[in-house]
């Protein structure tokens, strides 16, 4: 092979058609970001500062100076300690049985955990009402006279809610260890309380800090349970519904968003500063652990492990059950009644609900690849920008967002105005409602590729769109069909942003649930939280027929 | 002068990695970068590739400005460490895809692909997927793939690092082969030195982003330019007060036994170590006139004669003697 001709001239078009698939893909990033994250909460902060005598902390000092906000405020923490605390000390020994003995049923326990992802977030609640509440089955039965209903409702409603967040952060800290370290505890005489004290909860420590702060986050942001389960227990979620959605007082609905804002942003960060620090915690040449056999520890791990589940499962199966008999629990004869669902325009939020998930899934599995792929490509300074912007909105809670939303785009001024009250500001607001998860899938798997990829095909002579479209989307197609699996089920059970975007046109599944139990129709309330399972279960099961199909059509490694 | 660089210099974070590196290669020239890690070899590959921008620099490929190029239209040939095959790919299509980024006419592509699976002896994988095969036959196939565009040179980034030894050995001799069949310009970053001294054509030793010396193995070896490269390549005795020099470096073979009563001309010594490694024996020897330094000695076949405590006398002839300038 002689030399061909050495490549001559000015640049070839490749590097400038490069450079503007980068332009285009950061600004089709970028711009979305800005409008539907930022400026909503510039728009909310903005109004939070609204007087009657222009800008200024009115609203602010009448706020913080009333006796009912300094209760909700204090009932907001309470509640969101108490449950962070009881969480992730119960998920902490979960994960343990399920990752760190030898008991059976592991898989099975593992499932069920997840349960209450997959519900919309108010089921905990309505479930626990069916059970201990003034016309739950034990009160009835047994005439105990058990008040479930405030702090300690909401405690165990949102307990059962954040569980499985919980236990995925710590069974992921739990699943790897360094089986030498162990080895070397056990050869130097440590017996297994030490090694537990000394190895596993140090090794662990940034899994438990991360799932104090994502809990925390969860349950102090949660709306939907306090609503249902609180009574006059208000907390700080529930309040901005009140203030607007009750009163009509926008200004002062803002001024608690902000409040609440600022704990959840605090948390957040926190787990982020943690969760990016910790790459490092296991060396590259670790020995995975080889778990043996231990008769009373197993049985001690399966017994703790079911007990979890039976709560979890009971709940879902409580409100299933009730949906299916005349009138949950005096009448327990088998009926169908609750799903002819005669009020609340009957079945047709279902329907609204799934066409705004899958209009989320699409828009969702574009922004958070689009981002990944941006991610990959941009320099560090730009990049750690893009990460900020983009885990920006797991800071902002639903209702901020939804409240965001109102004020930036119910507005004359807004040329998007026009998305007020469709079906696609819904699926929007979830998108980026979700999109710091969204993208962190996104980036994870597509960052996980070696750069080694991007470099040899551009030395066989290939442009960015060819790699994108050539290697790196099909090698991270599993991720990429499961982030829209993920936007869908957020979308399919999500409330607390979108109970200020819906009209009566654009009634969602999970709206309905709440306004059904608020009118006293508790048992079409579980109904409808019946057919949302099943949608998102249907939604799940093909996921992983997919990825089954796949996985057969093309094995890789 | 076929490729030639001038005055290369990048820094990562202020930190130099090459510092005005200058250096020509000639068509069809088989060339090592040898050095230690962060020596700036895998740098200076990259810079030629078209990876890495230069903070300054003047490369010129057949007189035009490869400065100018970008790195997908210089049609190179790359070949990294380990992973560059595309997992989601066969075999087949890994090498076909350089051929349709060249925007080969399609008819033409398959012939190409047989003929370079021919020619790394893997015809029978054509249809397997990069995860199938072994580290040795993942590298063949990438060296095939880079190949295949008919590239103008091929950049060899520690293409065998990962190998097993075995492996390794076997894979040097077929690129030194392939690279003298197709008598493609080829550079090659190592930080191996006997692999750097079987393919190379000329050796480039690199130290602290600087050239420390270039030439042929053998000059390399004989006549080190400094005691970097003289340590670097081969093995090197160092010691301090003989025959009046500062330091003066001795290659293990070059010493020589001296047998029976010791001439004024030779050192004696204790050995305090006998290596027997299979085809030569390697002898530590403290010397007594030179203040217990210590001089490696390497002896043909077994030497069941020599143990450690025997007193040895041993000839440092002054035709074999390196002088270093710098004492340390």
């Amino acid at each position: 092979m002689t030399t061909a001709a050495a490549p001559q001239g000015r640049s070839a078009p490749g590097l400038d058609s490069d450079r503007f698939v980068l332009w285009v893909l950061g600004a089709a990033v970028v711009v979305p970001l800005i409008v539907f994250v930022v400026v909503p909460l510039v728009a909310i902060l903005r109004l939070s500062f609204v007087t009657p005598d222009g800008l200024g902390l009115g609203n602010y000092v009448r706020e913080f100076a009333s006796p009912k906000f300094g209760r909700i405020v204090a009932n907001s923490f309470s509640v969101s300690i108490t449950a962070t605390l009881i969480t992730v000390t119960l998920a902490y020994g979960f994960a343990y049985a399920l990752k760190r003995t030898t008991m059976p049923l592991k898989r099975t326990c593992g499932a069920i955990a997840l349960l209450p992802l997959y519900a919309p977030s108010l089921v905990q609640a309505l479930g626990i009402l069916f059970l201990f509440g003034r016309n739950g089955i034990i009160n009835r039965t047994f005439d105990l006279g058990i008040d479930i209903y405030g702090f300690w409702g909401i405690v165990i409603a949102d307990v059962l809610y954040s569980f499985p967040h919980a236990y995925l952060i710590l069974s992921a800290a739990l699943a790897v260890a360094d089986a030498r370290l162990y080895e070397s505890a056990r050869m130097l005489g440590a017996g297994p309380a030490r090694i537990f004290r000394t190895i596993t909860l140090p090794s662990t420590r940034y899994g438990i800090i991360s799932a104090v702060f994502v809990v925390f986050t969860i349950v102090i942001t949660d709306f939907g349970n306090p609503m249902v389960i609180g009574a006059d227990y208000g907390v700080l979620a529930t309040e901005i519904y009140n203030q607007v959605s009750g009163q009509g007082r926008m200004e002062l609905g803002a001024v608690i968003g902000v409040v609440l804002l600022i704990p959840a942003a605090i948390a957040v960060l926190v787990e982020k500063l943690v969760t990016r620090q910790h790459g490092a915690a296991i060396g590259e040449n670790a020995q995975p652990l080889q778990l043996a056999p231990h008769a009373w520890r197993d049985r001690a791990a399966l017994g703790f492990a079911l007990l979890v589940c039976s709560a979890i499962a009971a709940i879902v199966l409580v409100v299933f059950i009730a949906s299916f008999v005349t009138l949950w629990p005096y009448n327990m004869h088998l009926s169908f009644r609750h799903y002819r669902f005669e009020v609340q325009n009957g079945l047709a939020p279902l329907w609204t609900s799934i066409w705004v998930s899958l209009l989320a899934a699409g828009i969702g599995v574009v922004a958070a690849v689009a981002a990944g792929c941006l991610a990959r490509w941009l320099k560090p300074l730009q990049a750690n920008l893009l990460y900020f912007l983009s885990v920006l909105p797991a800071a902002v809670p639903g209702m901020v967002l939804g409240l965001g939303y109102i004020f930036a785009f119910n507005h004359p001024g807004n040329p998007l105005e026009f998305l007020y009250g469709t079906l696609l500001i819904l699926a929007i607001c979830n998108v980026y409602h979700y999109h710091a998860q969204g993208y962190l899938i996104a980036t994870t798997s597509i960052g996980q590729l070696s750069r080694v990829i991007d470099e040899t095909s551009m030395c066989l002579g290939a442009g960015r769109l060819r790699t994108l479209s050539a290697i790196i989307l099909p090698i991270v197609a599993p991720a990429i069909v499961s982030i829209g699996v993920f936007f869908f089920v957020r979308s399919m059970v999500t409330l607390s942003a979108v109970i200020f975007l819906v009209t009566p046109a654009t009634q969602l599944a999970a709206v309905s649930v709440l306004l059904l139990d608020d009118s006293g129709n508790s048992n079409q309330a579980a109904a409808f939280s019946v057919c949302i399972m099943l949608v998102v279960a249907a939604a799940l099961g093909l996921f992983h027929a997919l990825v089954w199909v796949f996985a057969r059509r093309r094995p890789l490694p | 002068m076929y490729l030639s660089l001038r005055g290369i210099s990048k820094a990562f974070a202020g930190v130099a990695a090459l510092d005005g590196v200058s250096l020509d290669v000639d068509e069809g020239e088989f060339v090592c970068f040898l050095g230690p890690s962060g020596c700036g070899k895998t740098t200076l590959l990259r810079i030629i590739a078209g990876l890495e921008t230069p903070d300054a620099a003047e490369i010129r490929l057949n007189g035009g400005n490869l400065l100018e190029v970008p790195a997908r239209a210089r049609n190179f040939g790359i070949v990294f460490q380990s992973y560059s095959l595309f997992p989601n790919m066969t075999v087949t299509r890994n090498i076909a895809y350089g051929l349709e980024c060249r925007k080969w006419p399609a008819g033409g592509i398959p012939a190409r692909v047989a003929e370079m699976l021919a020619l790394v002896n893997l015809a029978d994988q054509a249809g397997k997927y990069p995860h199938q095969l072994s580290g040795g036959q993942q590298q063949r196939i990438a060296l095939a793939r880079a190949l295949a565009p008919k590239p103008v040179m091929l950049l060899l980034d520690e293409p065998l690092s990962a190998l097993d030894a075995k492996v390794r050995e076997e894979l040097r001799g077929e690129i030194k082969d392939l690279q003298s069949r197709l008598g493609i310009t080829t550079i090659m970053v190592t930080h191996d030195q006997h692999e750097a001294m079987e393919v190379a054509d000329r050796i480039v030793v690199m130290n602290r982003g600087r050239i420390e010396q270039e030439g042929r193995p053998v000059d390399l070896y004989e006549r080190p330019a400094n005691r970097f490269v003289a340590e670097f390549i081969g093995r090197m005795n160092v010691l301090r007060g003989v025959h009046g020099h500062a330091a003066a470096g001795i290659r293990p073979e070059q010493v020589e036994l001296v047998a029976g009563a010791a001439t004024p001309d030779c050192w004696t010594g204790r050995v305090e170590r006998c290596l027997f490694l299979g085809s030569i024996t390697r002898v530590t020897l403290g010397l007594d006139n030179l203040d217990g330094q210590r001089v490696t000695i390497e002896l043909q076949g077994r030497r069941d004669d020599l143990a450690p405590g025997m007193a040895l006398a041993v000839r440092l002839p002054p035709a074999a003697l390196l002088r270093f300038d710098d004492p340390n």
